[in-house]
């Protein structure tokens, strides 16, 4: 019930708000919170409890109590008793059966207690272990929270914002203004940050206030990273004062959970801010002067106060809240009954010292006050107000008050005193050992409201000082926080080349390929435009080469150590074929190698190896100290390889420079210009074909790309690339190599040069040129027209002895064809060996050499 | 050798296309523009014998690498810088660039310390150049290839910034399709 407008209220009742709570429509006013205008409304059942399914309501009425957990427009966990209201939200329950005012679940308060004590489900549900997923899912439906929707994509968008302060202030209190805008007289970049979404928009003289926001931890280098919402701030402080003030404990006594149980700060926050009456006829019982501050606001709101219960004068050994359907009735003290629907109780308040842990604070107990407290420090952070303990009174209550009933220590996770105290008869004698065992304080108030409670009620039982038991590890994030939040923006990288749009609007089916999007193929059919490469044109984007230049005085020198054959020996304007080799002689990438002028050659890496072989090349320079560059131009240049029957016309077509077979000869590097744009030129033929790679300048990749197809190019994809180098039997390093690979078992044994003096690797591949391999590389071709998968066994007298590591069907080869390394011994021409395919062994012949076009005259022509 | 296959000034007039054409069309040039065709010059050797031009901005990276932002024909100061004894290269094709006018995208997009500019380092998870221009922008560069993808990146972050302004914990911006572009 809404009470007369009243000064300070925070709604606009002018501005009516309606949404959905539990199925029932609501209305409230803008200003109000979900929960508020729920409560205002009359709603008083919020929640179920964790295990026992018992009804809850508004406990703090401040996000710090899991009471109000509710799902709001299909996100789980949200505390609506902080949370703004919005017109047409929808409201539900969750964890519960049927409805939040009749939970089938409940039957476990009733029947379920006796049976189910602290550590049931360990014991209980480990055998047998094959049952587990099974016990999990009931479990998991049975008790929990909200449920998340495993298939949910983002529900909504959320940031992240990188920011700077010299002063971060957490904390909004009194304590914390006055220290913000103590900061800010000496400079600018002081942030204060509140959860309270009030203090939205106060203007503080040279502060930067961001609230409703929430810190979630301190970590090093002075990082706090800051909940808003929908954007995540990850401050870089140079000094942090936290203000978080202290927290009212709960009392621990049977019944200490019923609906209408509040703290003080709650309830004044109802009255107070959204002027709502909280109940008729309340009864206070307070451990410290702030709780009773309330029993004047309730006064004045028009409810009556029959008792007030100082527990710093009365100290009783009974204390039982008693109701039905969940909701308080009645307050017995030491036999004596008091009616009412409101009991409002508090064990006083405990520094919110969390922050200050996580940041490396020493926190000890101050047998003075009986709460724990910041003692220590570190540097760059700092403690103001309440949470350092100043302004709070002495506060003894009870650990834990007698009487019948359920006395719950955790009402996040439904832990009573008996199950403490049963932990504790059990052995778990140390409260990090009884936190794990128990679960109390591992639950969504994150020790908030059972910590202090959990270590009073752990003293008395095992007579230890609170002082000596100590506290819990407080860990990040200090408040929940979605997923959603932490995980921001989704951002994968992806590499284009610079005709990459050419070929998305030819229709090019797009796959990734390493870090690159490429064209896998243009059309339904790659073998069509195999066909064209092999008959007329065809152009291929290969811009994700890997391209450096190595250039100096001393570059062929250093090119000589690096790879395993030579380069001295090469004439400017030639390409050669490299293969860089490990120190333990394994195969680690391939390329050509052009040299363009004495001192600078043009090397290609594979698409994947461009940074790997540039910090390769740059490692071992740094060792020998040449005088030589190695500069990565991968990004600057665009590539296209123009292939097949028709290429020479056709770039003779586009360019005046005489590119005859006489004039650019296989195996060629010319500079050229090809209309209109400067390109280097090298004849070399991947794919088998008469051809031209083409590198030129990458802005002008659309252009030429455009000039190439007008001049009757047919764009080919990776997927008909793969079949045209299969058909040569060229290898993919990589996909047909692995780290084991070397040159002598790859079937490149004429490639290494174990004459020269030096180069990496050198002194393995002497000793594999001495030793008989295991296995080799080799080609096959299928006995039938059946096509083994990647990775297919070969099958050698019953056992697994090889494997497939390439495989296509060939339209000029007329067979499937494919690379696999096979045992030495069956490694001959023409060896039968058997492919393991869908189930059944297919026969296949080693083939050496080409499999299309062997002497490869094509390529040469 | 000349080298001119590096060079996009040597190409011929209307064959160049920005890598970022297609993420910035339309996006609003007063937030973002496209510098990707603006000339930048990588240098290697000793940046102490570097003598930088008018017009010409040198980012060391280390103290045998930098880079030249210039005004000039790119190839042109590279051979110049090569009379001079240091090794240069072209590297306009290299780099995609985009001047930001607001340092608030910028920082959603990276860590870096923005009074310490220029600098090197993540920006959308790739590596970048940042730097400062005269008019206050915020320049950012990085591999061509990744020059859609950041851009892409940039043009979501603004977006980002109209959808969450004013907002406050509960109030929820419209839900946009994260993954981009499908090519
Ligand atoms: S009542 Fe909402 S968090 Fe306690």
């Amino acid at each position: 019930m809404r009470l007369e407008p009243r000064s300070g209220e925070r709604i606009d009742r002018s501005k009516p708000v309606s949404f959905s709570f539990a199925g029932w429509k609501v209305a409230g006013f803008e200003g109000d919170t979900l929960g508020s205008a729920a409560f205002a409304a009359g709603k008083r059942v919020f929640s179920r409890s964790f295990k026992y399914h018992r009804p809850r309501g508004l406990l703090c009425c401040s996000g710090h109590c899991p009471n109000c957990l509710m799902t709001v427009d299909g996100v789980p966990n949200v505390r609506v008793c902080t949370e703004p209201i919005r017109e047409g939200a929808v409201v539900e329950g969750q964890n519960v059966r049927w409805s939040l005012d009749f939970d089938f679940m409940s039957v476990t308060d009733k029947v379920g207690g006796p049976f189910t004590p602290v550590g049931f489900y360990y014991r209980t549900f480990i055998r047998p272990r094959r049952l587990w997923p099974f016990y999990e899912k009931f479990l998991r439906s049975a008790a929990g929270l909200g449920e998340l929707d495993e298939h949910a994509g983002y529900s909504r968008r959320y940031d992240t914002e990188h920011r700077k302060a010299r002063v971060l202030v957490v904390g909004g209190g009194p304590a914390g203004r006055a220290a913000a805008l103590a900061a800010a007289a000496s400079g600018d970049g002081v942030v204060l940050v509140d959860e309270d979404a009030s203090l939205n928009g106060m203007q503080l003289d040279g502060v930067e206030v961001l609230a409703p926001a929430r810190a979630l931890g301190i970590w090093e280098g002075g990082l706090v990273p800051v909940d808003a919402g929908t954007v995540l701030y990850r401050f870089r402080a140079a000094r942090i004062i936290v203000a978080t003030g202290a927290i009212e404990q709960p009392l621990v006594f049977p019944g200490n959970d019923l609906i209408g149980v509040m703290l003080p700060g709650g309830v004044r926050r109802l009255v107070n801010d959204f002027s709502i009456k909280p109940g008729n006829r309340a009864i206070v019982v307070a451990a410290d002067d702030e709780g009773f501050e309330v029993a004047d606001d309730l006064s004045e709101a028009g409810v009556a106060v029959p008792r007030v219960i100082d527990l710093r004068e009365t100290r009783p050994r009974e204390l039982v809240a008693q109701g039905g359907k969940g909701r308080v009735r009645r307050l017995v003290v030491d036999g004596e009954s008091f009616d009412c629907d409101l009991l409002v109780a508090s064990g006083g308040r405990q520094p919110a010292y969390s922050l200050l842990a996580q940041a490396g604070a020493r926190i000890e107990f101050d047998s003075e006050l009986g709460v724990f407290v910041p003692t220590e420090l570190p540097s760059g952070v700092e403690a103001v107000g309440s949470v350092t303990g100043d302004g709070l009174g002495k506060v003894d209550p009870e650990p834990a008050y007698g009487g019948k009933g359920k006395c719950f220590v955790c009402v996040c996770e439904d832990v009573t005193t008996k199950d403490m105290k049963r932990a504790i008869a059990e052995g778990f004698d140390s409260i990090e050992l009884a936190k794990r065992y128990t679960t109390t304080t591992m639950g969504p108030c994150q020790g908030k409201l059972c910590h202090l409670p959990s270590i009073r009620l752990y003293s008395k039982e095992t007579r230890v000082y609170e002082a000596a038991i100590g506290t819990t590890t407080a860990r990040p994030p200090w408040a929940p926080v979605e997923l959603g939040l932490l995980a921001g923006r989704e951002l994968t990288p992806a590499r284009r080349t610079s005709m990459h749009w050419s070929h998305a609007e030819a229709g090019a089916t797009i796959q990734w390929a390493g870090p690159w999007k490429r064209p896998y193929a243009y059309g339904e059919k790659p073998e069509d435009e195999v066909r064209a490469v092999h008959e007329s044109l065809g152009v291929i984007d290969v811009s994700t080469l890997g391209k450096l230049f190595v250039e100096g005085p001393e570059a062929v020198a250093l090119l000589e150590r690096l790879y395993p054959n030579r380069f001295g020996d090469m004439k400017s304007g030639r390409i050669r074929y490299g293969v860089l080799t490990s120190d333990a002689g394994r195969i680690m990438d391939d390329g050509t190698i052009a040299r363009l002028a004495d001192d600078l050659y043009y090397v290609t890496t594979t698409s994947t190896g461009a940074d790997a072989v540039t910090a390769w090349f740059e490692w071992w320079n740094a060792v020998w100290g040449y005088e030589a560059e190695i500069v990565n131009v991968t990004g600057a240049i665009a590539a296209v390889n123009l292939a097949g029957p028709q290429s020479r016309d056709a770039l003779q077509r586009l360019t005046e420079a005489d590119v005859s077979a006489e004039a650019f000869k296989y195996l060629d590097a010319q500079e050229i210009d090809v209309a209109g744009v400067p390109t280097l030129a090298l004849r070399i033929g991947f794919v088998g074909e008469l051809g031209y790679e083409l590198h030129f300048p990458s802005p002008a990749g659309e252009y030429l790309w455009g000039q190439l197809v007008a001049e009757g190019a047919r764009p080919f994809g990776l997927e008909p690339q793969r079949i045209l180098r299969l058909e040569k039997g060229h290898v993919i390093v990589g996909q047909d190599t692995d780290s084991e690979s070397n040159l002598y078992s790859a079937g490149m044994s004429w490639l290494p040069k174990l004459d020269k003096d030096d180069f990496v690797g050198k002194y393995a591949l002497e000793h594999f040129a001495e030793r008989e391999e295991k296995e080799r590389l080799v080609g096959f071709t299928m006995e039938e027209d059946v096509l083994p998968a990647e990775g297919a066994q070969i099958v050698v007298e019953g056992f697994p002895a090889g494997r497939v590591t390439s495989a296509r069907r060939s339209e000029a080869v007329g067979s499937v064809i494919g690379l696999a390394w096979v045992p030495t011994d069956r490694a001959k021409n023409g060896t039968r060996v058997e492919i393991r395919v869908d189930r059944l062994l297919r026969g296949a012949r080693v083939t050496h050499g080409a499999f299309f076009d062997s002497a490869g005259q094509r390529m040469r022509s | 050798m000349s080298r001119a296959f590096l060079s996009p000034s040597r190409c011929d007039a209307g064959t160049l296309t920005s890598p970022l054409r297609r993420a910035l069309e339309g996006a609003n040039s007063a937030a973002v523009r496209d510098l990707s065709l603006e000339g930048v010059v990588e240098i290697r050797g000793d940046s102490d014998l570097v003598e930088v031009a008018e017009g010409e901005d040198l980012v060391r990276l280390s103290p045998q690498r930098g880079y030249i932002f210039t005004d000039g024909d790119p190839a042109d100061v590279a051979e110049r810088l090569r009379a001079g004894g240091v090794l240069a290269y072209d590297a306009t094709g290299a780099l995609a660039g985009m001047a930001i006018e607001s340092e608030q995208v910028v920082r959603r997009l990276t860590d870096l310390d923005l009074d310490e500019l220029p600098t090197s380092g993540p920006f959308a998870h790739v590596t970048a150049i940042v730097r400062r221009a005269d008019d206050g922008w915020v320049e950012v560069y990085v591999q061509q290839e990744y020059g859609h993808y950041v851009a892409e990146a940039v043009v979501d972050a603004l977006t980002g910034l109209d959808t969450s302004r004013g907002l406050t914990r509960g109030q929820t911006p419209d839900v946009s399709d994260p993954d981009g572009s499908p090519a």
